[in-house]
């Protein structure tokens, strides 16, 4: 395993702070912690974290400004804390380049889940084979074939494109936006119930029970998750 | 209102008609002063039942048909004995004064009415109170016991009581956040703050996402979700839909027997879809269907959790779509909860090549 990772927390409450340290710490992450967003933009540049967390209601610069700062020079992974009403600011996150969230208030499993999956998707090589197994499904997407319980799976060249989409971020969420423009280019990227019909699609070809998706995953009103076996 | 003044006038002419009528069948044989009463007991009918424009009315008519057809001379609107002036003016004041009366009364009723309703107000902002006073302080309490605990007991506690402790905190800290949300909400509905972030959204997922989230407080209950395969896609706020649905489940969840079936459905009527959870509690009363919807309202047996506002969040949600929340009793004991979202025409999706 490489050294312990640094995180860098961008948050202005120093409760939340204490209890991130304690938890990240028996984890084995090393906290780095900024109490406003300016210092917040700083301290990604000088300590050079594995990722950030980043809260979105900051005192000084919103949080999503600090997201579009630190995209100008880096592609560390980040995750934002968000509240509830928040709703807007989260998905203006997610465009600006951050790769996940957390809705306040949250129990410390969720985010370490998060952690993990994004420290994950930052170190896999972004060419090879990609091959994605999850459930009794096991997808090639340079092959472009999919097997699910040893029977081949037929998928049209649009299901295969999203899947890949989910695919380069797995684990963390996709905006409709993100997922889009990446299928079907910019003109499209308001045109969501393409979406929705081609998830149903790939939910009916490759999960067991698509009413109760497990990898495959809604994030209402944000995107589409796809979660791997681990 | 105009609908009902306009019955008035017609009644007030037709009242004249009928007395002119009695009063003739009557006349050979009763004297004119018991016809005369014929008329002024129509002029008090229409004075109690209407305004004082129709009143006025049938006294006027009432006085000319009196004086044209039983007064000498018949046939004219001439008087000969002067003292039938008098009876005139007895019936035109009559109804003057009654229906000045009635006014007054609808006056008071009004008032009473509205102050009804200050009450019910008042009584809806005490209830208010108590509920959250007890729904956040219990989480409250059970927070600050269990945590203090955890702080003053360090290593005299066992590891299992440990966990116990500093599981409850986080329980109860979620169950707190979801009555704050609540509330939250709750207002935001009310005072109208919330904008409706409408796009095109598949109810099955809605669906998943809701029973993945609450697959904890269903767990007691067994799910059966049935969902047409060709369901058609709606234009919603997927986030407040999914609330409101899962608000309709917890309600199941908090009301029924551990091990019932809930049953999720949703159907296509013509140009809406209804989406239903069934339970198989132990049903509503009448005035419960009536009213279950409503804010504060937890049913007249007191049961289970929760501030009796989830509901009424699903209601004012799907009304905001202009849809319709209600509720009715399942044969063989049992309710479903059902709302409405209205459909819209579909938007279509390029059609891919069939070969691969």
């Amino acid at each position: 395993m490489a050294p312990r990772p640094t995180i860098l927390v961008v948050e202005d409450e120093p409760e939340i702070r204490r209890f991130l340290r304690a938890a990240f710490g028996v984890e084995g992450y090393r906290t780095v912690e900024s109490a406003s967003g300016r210092r917040g933009s700083i301290d990604a540049g000088t300590h050079k974290p594995d990722l950030a967390i980043v809260d979105l209601a900051l005192p000084d610069i919103d949080g999503v400004e600090v997201i579009r700062r630190i995209r100008e020079w880096s592609s560390m992974p980040i995750i934002v804390l968000s509240a509830r009403v928040q709703e807007h600011a989260k998905i203006e996150a997610l465009d600006a380049g951050a790769n996940d969230y957390v809705t306040k208030p949250f129990g410390i499993g969720e985010l370490l889940a998060r952690v993990r999956a994004a420290l994950r998707q930052a170190v896999r090589p972004a060419t090879g084979t990609l091959r994605l197994t999850f459930g009794d499904t096991v997808v090639d997407l340079d092959q472009r074939t999919a097997r699910r319980g040893g029977e081949d799976v037929h998928l049209t060249p649009v299901e295969f494109r999203l899947l890949a989409a989910l695919a380069k971020n797995a684990g963390l969420v996709v905006t409709h936006k993100q997922l889009l423009t990446e299928v079907w280019g910019p003109t499209h990227e308001r045109d969501t119930h393409y979406l929705r019909v081609y998830m149903k699609q790939l939910r009916e070809k490759l999960e067991s029970d698509p009413i109760r998706p497990r990898h495959l995953l809604t994030e209402t009103g944000v995107g589409y998750r796809l979660m791997l076996d681990d | 209102m105009l609908k009902r003044s306009w019955i008035g006038y017609a009644t007030a002419v037709g009242a004249a008609a009928a007395c002119t009528a009695i009063g003739w069948a009557m006349h050979p044989r009763f004297d004119l002063v018991n016809v005369a009463m014929v008329y002024l007991l129509a002029v008090v009918l229409v004075a109690l039942e209407f305004e004082r424009g129709p009143a006025i009315v049938a006294s006027v008519l009432s006085v000319a048909a009196f004086d044209y057809f039983f007064v000498p001379p018949k046939g004219a609107f001439t008087v000969d004995d002067l003292q039938y002036l008098l009876t005139f003016a007895i019936m035109v004041a009559v109804a003057l004064v009654i229906s000045r009366l009635v006014v007054s009364i609808r006056r008071e009723a009004a008032a009473k009415a509205a102050l009804a309703i200050e009450a019910e107000t008042e009584r809806i902002r005490s209830a208010l109170l108590a509920s959250i006073s007890h729904d956040l302080r219990t989480p409250l309490a059970v927070m600050a016991g269990a945590s203090s605990s955890l702080a003053q007991g360090g290593d005299r506690l066992n590891a299992e009581e440990r966990d116990a402790l500093a599981n409850s905190v986080f329980k109860q800290a979620q169950e707190m956040s979801e009555h704050v949300a609540k509330i939250l909400q709750m207002t935001r509905l009310e005072t109208g703050a919330i904008e409706l972030d409408r796009d095109w959204v598949a109810l099955p997922e809605i669906v998943s996402s809701v029973l993945s989230r609450l697959t904890e407080r269903l767990a007691r209950n067994r799910v059966i979700v049935e969902l047409p395969p060709e369901i058609p896609l709606v234009r919603v706020d997927a986030s407040l839909i999914e609330q409101a649905l899962a608000n309709l489940l917890e309600n199941a969840a908090n009301h029924t027997p551990p091990g019932t079936v809930v049953r999720l459905r949703a159907q296509q009527r013509d140009d809406e879809v209804v989406v239903t959870v069934e339970d198989y509690g132990d049903g509503l009363s009448d005035r419960d269907v009536e009213r279950v919807f409503d804010k504060f309202h937890r049913g007249s047996i007191e049961s289970g959790s929760g501030l009796g506002l989830g509901l009424a969040i699903c209601r004012s949600i799907v009304r905001l779509h202009g849809g319709r929340a209600w509720a009715e009793r399942v044969s063989g004991g049992g309710t479903a909860f059902h709302f409405s979202l209205p459909l819209e025409q579909s938007p279509s999706v390029p059609a891919e090549p069939a070969a691969g």
